[in-house]
C-alpha cells in the first residue's frame, strides 16, 4: 500500500531521523509536536508542524488528511507518553496505520496492545546490528546497502496478481535465481497472512493470488520479474 | 682498589644482557602471578612440599628406604635451598646500589665509599631474609641437617611454605593481619587472664594433697585448657576456693572465644568485597578472547545477552559500583572499574592483541567514549573500537580518537522506519534473519583452499537445492560483492559466502564441504 501522508508526533533526535527520511517520501508531510518551542523548532527547520496534546480531539487530522493513505509514527521522547498517543489514536482511527518507537522491550507489547500495527524497539533493534557488526561484518554490510539503497540491490515485496501466471504453481517449480536472477526468501500466504515464511524452511509453498514474494535482487531484475508476474508498475 | 673492582663488577653485572634475562626470568618464575609458567613451578614446589610430609609421617610407624630418605633430607632440601638462594639474588638489585652510590659519590666529587655500598646491599638483602615467609624458607631447608634429629621437625615447617604458593592461604593472612591491633588486644587480655588464674589456682590449690594441681606448670595448663573452654577434665580444682577462680574463668574464657570469633568473622565480612573483587580480576586476567564494554546501559543487556547467547565471553567496565552490581546480578562479569584509567587496564594485566577481541564504548556521553578510546589506543594501535554516538555533530571527533565502527541509533531508526512504512514486510523478513528467532540464519562462511573447489558441488546437492540459499560471495581482496553467483564464478581462498538457511542446513553443509574438499 502506497501512502500519500504521513504524520511524524514528537521532534526529537529520532524523530528527527525519521523526518529526514521519510518527510520526501509522502507528498503530504507533518509533525505534531506538544510544545509552542518544540513547534518553532519544526518550522525553523523547514517543516509543517501543528500542536497536539494527548485527549481525543484529533480533528484537524480528520480534516486535513486522507485516512485512507495516511500513516503516523509515534516517536514521542516518553515510553509511557508514546503508547497514551498510540491508544489514543487507536480509539478514534481503527483502520490508521499506526509505528511506533520504543525504547523498552516492556514498552514494545505495550504499544502493541495500544493498537501499534508495527513497534521499533530501539535497544533491540541496536544491540541486533552491533552484534551483527562484530560478528558477522560482511552480512551486516550486505544487509545495510540492500536495506538503505546503496548499492543497486534491493529487497522488495511483489504481491502475486490474480491473473498472474504464479497462481497455481508451486513455488519451487520456479528456478528464479537462474531464470530471474532474484532470491525469493520469504512468502505471505494471503490465505493465513498471518506472518510470512521463509522458503529455506523447505515448505513449497502452493501460490494463490495476493500473496507477497520477498524477493532480494538488482532493481532491473526486480522489474522485468514484477513485469512477469503480471504486476502493474 | 677494592672499590673499583666492586664498581667495574657491577658495571659488568648491569649492562651483561645474559644476567638480566636470567634474573627477570627467575623474578617472573618466583615473583610474579602473570608469568605463565609460575603455576607449574608453583605446583612442583606444593607436591614436593606435600610429599615430604607425607614420608615424615610414614616414618613414624614404618621403615622408609634409605632412598626415600635421601630424597627427602637431601634432595628436597637443596630444591628448597636452590629456591631460598635465588629469592634472596632476585629480591633485589645489587649492581643498582652500587651503581647509584658510585654515581652519587662522582656527582659530589667524592672518592667511592665502597663500605656504605656494601652496607646498603646488604640491609636490602636483610628485608628479605628477615621477612616471614624467608624465615619459613630458611626453616623448611633445615631437615637438611638431618643428623640433628630434633631438626626433623621442621619438616612441618615446609607446610607453611605453602602460603608462598596459594593465594587463597595469602589472602587468609591478610585479612587476619588487618585486625593486629584487635588480636593483640584480646591477646594481651588472655594473656593476663591466663597469668592470674594460673598464680591464684597453684596459690589455691598446690598445697592440697587431693588436689592433682601440683606445680605451676599444671595452673598454667588447667588455665589455658579451661580460658579456651576445652576442659578435658584431667585437671579439677577440687578446693572452694579454686573451683570460686574456675568459674571466674570459664565466664571469662566465653568472653575471649566470643572476642576471637567476632574478630574473625568482622575481618572476613570486611573484605569479603575486596577478595571476590581481586578473584573477579584474577578471572578476567586469564581469560582468552573476550569483548570488553565500557559502561553499563539498558543496551550493554541487550548486546551482552546476545553474546552470551552466542558462547562469546564479555567484560564490562563500569565505574559507577551501584551499576557495577546490578549488572552483576544480571549475571554479567562487571568490573567497577574506570574504563578511561590507562590503571585499570594496567591492574587486569590485559594484553589487547592476545586476549581482546573488540572494545565496546556504551558510555552516556561522547566525552567520555573519545577518551576511552584515546586510553585504548594508547595500549593498542590495532585492536577494534565500536562506538555509540550520542551526539550527532561528534561523529568526526570519534572517528579521530580511532573509533573504527560508530553507531549511531537515532540514524539507524531513521533509516529502518523509511522500510517500515515503505516494505513492511521486507522489514520483518530481515529484522527476523537478524534476530535469529525464527528459526532461519544468515551465516558467512569463509572458504579456504579447500573448501573454494568443491563449494559450487556441495551447493547443488539435493540435499540443499532450494533450501539453502547463496545470497551472494564476498570477494575479500577486491572487497566486492557477487548477488546470486552460479558456477563461472572464480572463489579464491579467503572469499566469503553468505548463505541462508536452517542451522541444521547451514551446519551440515560447512562439514560436507570441509569433508570433500579435505579428501
Amino acid at each position: 500500500m502506497k501512502y500519500n501522508s504521513a504524520i511524524v508526533f514528537g521532534f526529537n533526535e529520532y524523530a528527527k531521523q525519521i523526518i529526514r527520511q521519510i518527510s520526501g517520501e509522502y507528498p503530504n508531510f507533518e509533525v505534531f509536536v506538544m510544545s509552542e518551542e518544540e513547534l518553532a523548532s519544526v518550522h525553523a527547520a523547514g517543516y509543517e508542524g501543528e500542536l497536539f496534546d494527548l485527549g481525543e480531539n484529533w480533528q484537524s487530522i480528520q480534516r486535513r488528511f486522507d485516512l485512507n493513505s495516511l500513516i503516523v509514527f509515534c516517536a514521542l521522547h516518553n515510553d509511557a507518553e508514546n503508547v497514551f498517543l498510540t491508544i489514543s489514536l487507536r480509539s478514534v482511527f481503527w483502520h490508521l496505520p499506526i509505528i511506533a518507537l520504543a525504547g523498552e522491550h516492556e514498552s514494545a507489547r505495550k504499544l502493541k496492545s495500544a493498537g501499534a500495527n508495527k513497534v521499533m524497539p530501539i535497544l533491540q533493534i541496536t544491540a541486533g546490528v552491533i552484534s551483527e557488526m562484530l560478528e558477522k561484518p560482511i552480512v551486516n554490510e550486505v544487509i545495510h546497502d540492500i536495506l538503505y539503497e546503496n548499492s543497486a540491490l534491493k529487497i522488495a515485496q511483489i504481491t502475486v496478481p490474480k491473473d498472474s501466471f504464479l497462481v497455481g504453481k508451486y513455488l519451487y517449480d520456479i528456478d528464479w535465481a537462474s531464470e530471474f536472477d532474484v532470491i525469493v526468501i520469504a512468502v505471505v500466504d494471503h490465505e493465513l497472512s498471518a506472518t510470512f515464511s521463509f522458503t529455506s524452511k523447505g515448505h513449497n509453498h502452493h501460490i494463490d493470488p495476493e500473496d507477497i514474494l520477498v524477493v532480494i535482487g538488482y532493481d532491473d531484475k526486480i522489474a522485468i520479474l514484477s513485469e512477469a508476474i503480471g504486476v502493474q508498475q | 682498589m677494592i672499590g673499583r673492582w666492586i664498581v667495574g663488577f657491577a658495571f659488568l653485572l648491569h649492562t651483561s644482557p645474559r644476567y638480566r634475562h636470567y634474573k627477570k626470568f627467575f623474578h617472573n618464575l618466583l615473583e610474579n602471578p602473570s608469568y605463565p609458567y609460575k603455576k607449574f613451578f608453583d605446583y612442583v614446589m606444593m607436591a614436593l612440599i606435600v610429599l615430604s610430609v607425607y614420608i615424615l609421617i610414614r616414618h613414624v610407624k614404618h621403615e622408609m628406604s634409605a632412598e626415600w630418605l635421601f630424597f627427602n633430607s637431601y634432595v628436597i632440601s637443596l630444591i628448597f635451598l636452590a629456591e631460598y638462594l635465588l629469592r634472596l639474588w632476585v629480591y633485589s638489585d645489587v649492581s643498582k646500589i652500587i651503581i647509584e652510590q658510585y654515581e652519587h659519590d662522582l656527582f659530589l666529587q667524592r672518592s667511592f665509599g665502597w663500605r656504605s655500598a656494601v652496607r646498603q646491599t646488604l640491609s636490602s638483602k636483610a628485608g628479605y631474609v628477615f621477612s616471614p615467609s624467608a624465615i619459613i624458607d630458611l626453616l623448611a631447608i633445615m631437615p637438611f641437617f638431618h643428623e640433628l634429629r630434633m631438626l626433623r621437625i621442621f619438616i612441618l615447617f615446609r607446610v607453611f611454605k605453602l602460603f608462598r604458593y596459594t593465594k587463597s592461604l595469602t589472602q587468609f593472612v591478610s585479612i587476619l593481619s588487618s585486625k593486629k591491633f584487635e588480636i593483640f588486644t584480646l591477646g594481651l587480655f588472655a594473656t593476663v587472664i591466663i597469668v592470674v588464674s594460673s598464680v591464684l589456682i597453684y596459690i589455691m590449690e598446690a598445697n592440697n594433697p587431693e588436689s592433682p594441681i601440683n606445680t605451676l606448670f599444671d595452673a598454667v595448663y588447667w588455665s589455658v585448657v579451661t580460658i579456651f573452654t576445652v576442659g578435658y577434665g584431667d585437671f579439677v580444682p577440687v578446693t572452694e576456693e579454686g573451683r570460686t577462680v574456675a568459674m571466674v574463668i570459664i565466664v571469662a574464657g566465653i568472653a575471649v572465644m566470643s572476642f576471637a570469633t567476632s574478630i574473625v568473622v568482622s575481618a572476613f565480612t570486611e573484605k569479603l568485597d575486596e577478595i571476590k573483587d581481586d578473584k573477579l580480576v584474577d578471572d578476567v586476567s586469564k581469560l582468552s578472547r573476550f569483548y570488553i564494554v565500557c559502561g553499563y546501559s539498558p543496551l550493554t543487556r541487550e548486546v551482552v545477552q546476545r553474546f552470551h547467547k552466542s558462547g562469546k565471553t564479555v567484560v564490562v567496565l563500569e565505574k559507577d559500583a551501584a551499576k557495577a552490581q546490578e549488572a552483576h546480578k544480571a549475571g554479567i562479569t562487571a568490573l567497577a572499574m574506570d574504563s578511561s584509567s590507562l590503571a585499570t587496564y594496567q591492574t587486569l594485566k590485559i594484553d589487547f592483541e592476545r586476549q581482546v577481541e573488540s572494545v565496546l564504548l556504551f558510555q552516556e556521553s561522547d566525552v567520555l567514549n573519545v577518551y576511552t578510546a584515546l586510553t585504548v589506543r594508547e595500549l593498542s594501535a590495532g585492536i577494534e573500537i565500536l562506538s555509540i554516538l550520542n551526539q550527532v555533530e561528534n561523529r568526526r571527533k570519534l572517528l579521530l580518537a580511532g573509533i573504527n565502527k560508530i553507531v549511531y541509533t537515532q540514524e539507524l531508526i531513521g533509516l529502518m522506519s523509511k522500510q517500515v512504512s515503505g516494505k513492511p514486510v521486507a522489514f520483518d523478513v530481515i529484522n527476523a534473519l537478524r534476530a535469529e528467532k525464527s528459526g532461519v540464519y544468515i551465516e558467512e562462511i569463509a572458504l579456504d583452499n579447500y573448501t573454494r573447489n568443491r563449494f559450487f558441488d556441495t551447493i547443488t546437492l539435493p540435499l540443499f537445492q532450494k533450501r539453502l540459499i547463496v545470497l551472494g560471495l564476498y570477494k575479500t581482496v577486491k572487497k566486492s560483492f557477487f548477488f546470486n553467483p552460479d558456477a563461472t564464478v572464480d572463489i579464491e581462498a579467503g572469499d566469503v559466502a553468505i548463505v541462508i538457511g536452517t542451522r541444521a542446513l547451514i551446519d551440515e553443509f560447512k562439514a560436507m564441504t570441509y569433508q570433500k574438499g579435505r579428501r
